[in-house]
């Protein structure tokens, strides 16, 4: 996904109009929070199984360099091989290279967040490989040219009538409009790219040091056709994605499915350890586990944000955030959206690159209650707000400094402050609107009334009413 | 190339985690011994875990045939071959499933055997038919591990699936599973290529959120319960 700069404040704008976003946005988050919801619940124990979460994610990430090293061991005695890429553009490389030398002409790929941080499908076209995305929604948003703009839901704002006249125009069929018609089209055409595709490349939710095993979650069974059909399977891992035991999966699957679409259980879960064995039938004859790093391991010096890489990226956030909910995936301007997004982005990628995502969010908390490893996302957001005002490119402007002393001055001086509230009251009249509210404030408080109403200032204060209440209570 | 990133990856790595990294503080557990207390819990409630899964299944858009016995069984399998005018199968060859003679049942009914080491062919077979490792109760899962006998391919690439679960093979939940697992892979150090977790029919809400069946994997999931 191409990346220059986030233009948050400008995205977003344009999201706010787009009246078929906005219904869609309704929808999905709305159907993935009330799934959620009633999934958590059923669990008598499910703060304690968020506990353990934080717990486990917490010891491996302050151990990371013990448990990539195991990892790596163990990958290796299952016949895998390890490769390691500090940033995008070497990880491109090393895959694209993989390719080469197992002389491959075209590619299937399973969602996977990671791929789409390191833009690998344009990697692999300027190297003259064909690839092609199989889970349905990012087939769609393939064919269209777009990039995903939620991760459990990537196609989400396309209605099925988008969707029958992309597939009209792009495959060259009639238009059907349903989506099981629809549905089956792509199915088709997407298993005669499985059995000729030559690589296979997934994502993996993740894997666990003790074992080498890579663990891909989801409903589709692209990823399980991915992973097995094609010769080669390499599979792109962010660092933080460790586990440490075994035994830890069955906490991490338990949470990663009820926090993410609801379901007890996805429908496919692939446990991956090593290319088949010599006396196995079927399943890809050589693996390779890409470790991504990326700016991951720069995160890890700060004790205040470090927990940014406990996120198992099951998107609970996203349906749970005011902000998101409004504004859209594409908004965050980068492969993660949402309070993740938010707190991801600018440690990714430099806080100078997205200085306003630390900032878009009303700081409600909610992400921090439903996030299944407990990510204290105001904390972070605070610290990333402080960090941008500190660096020079968000730092305050003259205005707001201003703005901020004279407020300073004024509550500091009970007389003043009076008087002020009096003043303010006769000073908003001209701006009043019908609704007794304030509609249209000039700049900078433009910005604010653009978007909605400004609630006016009451005649009364609270300390007069206060006394009258006190005054008739006797 | 890549011997540099490693050590500036696990460099940059160190420096940030100076004066954090913990000594482990995992609890050493006894895999065995909690295994062992497992089945004992799993055997004293059979029948519950029984009824829990079947209804489980149901929740998850599984047909469930159960079966008291291995004749009525076949039978319900013969009817499905006429219902679903099946032609051609791919099939493990397991221990269960060979002690029971299914291939050579099917192959009487006229119907082609398909083997798993040709994706083309294996892609065009009607119907795959296997067996579980394992049955997750709470949750309606089928656990499948791959191996010289149990290719990946025949639950995977035929539109119909159909698995033949046992009693014995009922765990109580995830929890249950993972230890029997980690129990077993203390013993012996190899651990299999492939193990799959299946629950209901492969699935998309991808277009509009309506709920779609057999996107890629099997439309269609047969459990056949063994009683």
């Amino acid at each position: 996904m191409g990346f220059e700069e986030v233009r948050f404040e400008q995205d977003s704008e344009k999201a706010l109009r787009n009246k078929s976003l906005q219904k869609a946005l309704v929808n999905v988050t709305n159907r993935f929070r009330s799934a959620r919801n009633k999934a958590s619940e059923e669990v008598p124990d499910w703060e304690d199984l968020r506990t353990s979460a934080r717990e486990i994610k917490k010891e491996t990430i302050e151990n990371l360099d013990k448990y990539l090293l195991i990892l790596e061991e163990s990958v290796k005695r299952t016949g895998g091989k390890v490769h390691w890429a500090k940033d995008a553009e070497e990880a491109s490389r090393i895959i694209v290279g993989i390719a080469r030398e197992g002389n491959v002409k075209s590619v299937v790929k399973s969602k996977s967040m990671a791929t789409e941080e390191i833009e690998l499908n344009s990697s692999f076209e300027d190297a003259g490989i064909k690839v092609v995305e199989t889970d349905l929604g990012e087939y769609i948003i393939q064919l269209a040219g777009e990039h995903p703009s939620h991760i459990i839901a990537p196609a989400i704002p396309k209605t099925k009538e988008d969707i029958s006249k992309l597939f009209s125009e792009k495959l060259g069929i009639p238009h059907y409009d349903k989506p099981e018609e629809l549905t089956k089209v792509a199915r088709e055409r997407l298993r005669s790219e499985f059995l000729n595709a030559d690589m296979g490349v997934s994502g993996a939710n993740f894997a666990v040091a003790e074992t080498g095993t890579i663990v891909v979650v989801e409903n589709e069974g692209n990823a399980r056709l991915t992973t097995t059909v094609p010769k080669i399977h390499v599979a792109l891992v962010g660092i933080e994605k460790l586990i440490p035991h075994y035994e830890d999966l069955s906490l991490f699957l338990t949470v990663l499915a009820r926090s993410a679409t609801g379901q007890k259980s996805s429908t496919y879960v692939s446990f991956i350890t090593g290319p088949k064995r010599s006396t196995d039938i079927d399943g890809p004859e050589e693996f390779h586990l890409v470790l991504l790093d990326n700016g991951r391991s720069k995160i890890l010096a700060s004790e205040e944000t470090r927990e940014s890489l406990y996120c198992i990226r099951c998107g609970a956030c996203l349906n749970n955030c005011p902000v998101y909910r409004k504004v859209g995936g594409h908004s965050y301007g980068w492969v993660y959206s949402g309070p993740i997004g938010a707190i991801i982005t600018p440690q990714l990628m430099g806080i100078d690159k997205a200085p306003e995502l630390p900032f878009a969010s009303s700081l409600c908390g909610a992400c921090h209650d439903v996030c299944p490893v407990k990510i204290d996302f105001p904390k972070v957001l605070l610290e990333l707000r402080k960090n941008v005002v500190e660096s020079k490119k968000g730092g305050t402007r003259v205005l707001e400094r201003l703005g901020i002393r004279l407020w300073r001055f004024t509550v500091e001086h009970e007389s003043i402050y009076k008087i002020t509230n009096k003043l303010s009251y006769y000073f908003q009249l001209p701006w009043k609107g019908s609704n007794g509210k304030l509609n249209s404030l000039p700049y900078p408080f433009s910005r604010w009334t653009d978007q909605r109403d400004f609630p006016a200032v009451a005649k009364k204060t609270f300390r007069e009413t206060w006394k009258e209440i006190k005054h008739e209570a006797g | 190339m890549s011997k540099n990133s490693r050590e500036e990856i696990l460099h940059t790595i160190r420096k940030g985690l100076e004066g954090v990294g913990s000594e482990e503080t995992f609890e050493e557990r006894n895999f065995q011994s909690e295994a062992q207390e497992v089945h004992k819990l799993i055997d004293e409630n059979q029948s519950g875990l029984i009824t829990k899964f079947v209804g489980e299944l149901k929740n998850v858009n599984t047909n469930v045939i159960e079966a008291g016995g291995e004749e009525k069984a076949k039978n319900s399998l013969q009817y499905l071959i006429k219902e679903k005018e099946l032609k051609s199968f791919a099939i493990w060859e397991s221990q269960f499933l060979k002690e029971i003679n299914l291939k050579q049942e099917l192959k009487d009914s006229r119907l082609k055997v398909i083997t798993a080491k040709n994706k083309n062919r294996i892609a065009k077979a009607d119907i795959g038919i296997t067996e579980v490792d394992y049955a997750i109760a709470d949750t309606g899962t089928l656990v499948l591990i791959a191996d010289k006998n149990q290719p990946r391919s025949v639950s995977l690439l035929p539109p119909i699936h159909l698995a033949i679960v046992r009693p014995e093979n009922l765990v109580r939940n995830i929890n249950d599973l993972f230890i029997i697992l980690k129990s077993k892979l203390g013993a012996s150090e190899d651990i299999t290529s492939c193990m799959t977790f299946i629950t209901g029919p492969s699935r998309t809400a991808d277009i509009e959120l309506s709920l779609t069946l057999g996107v890629h994997g099997p439309k269609e999931l047969y459990v056949v319960f063994l009683l």
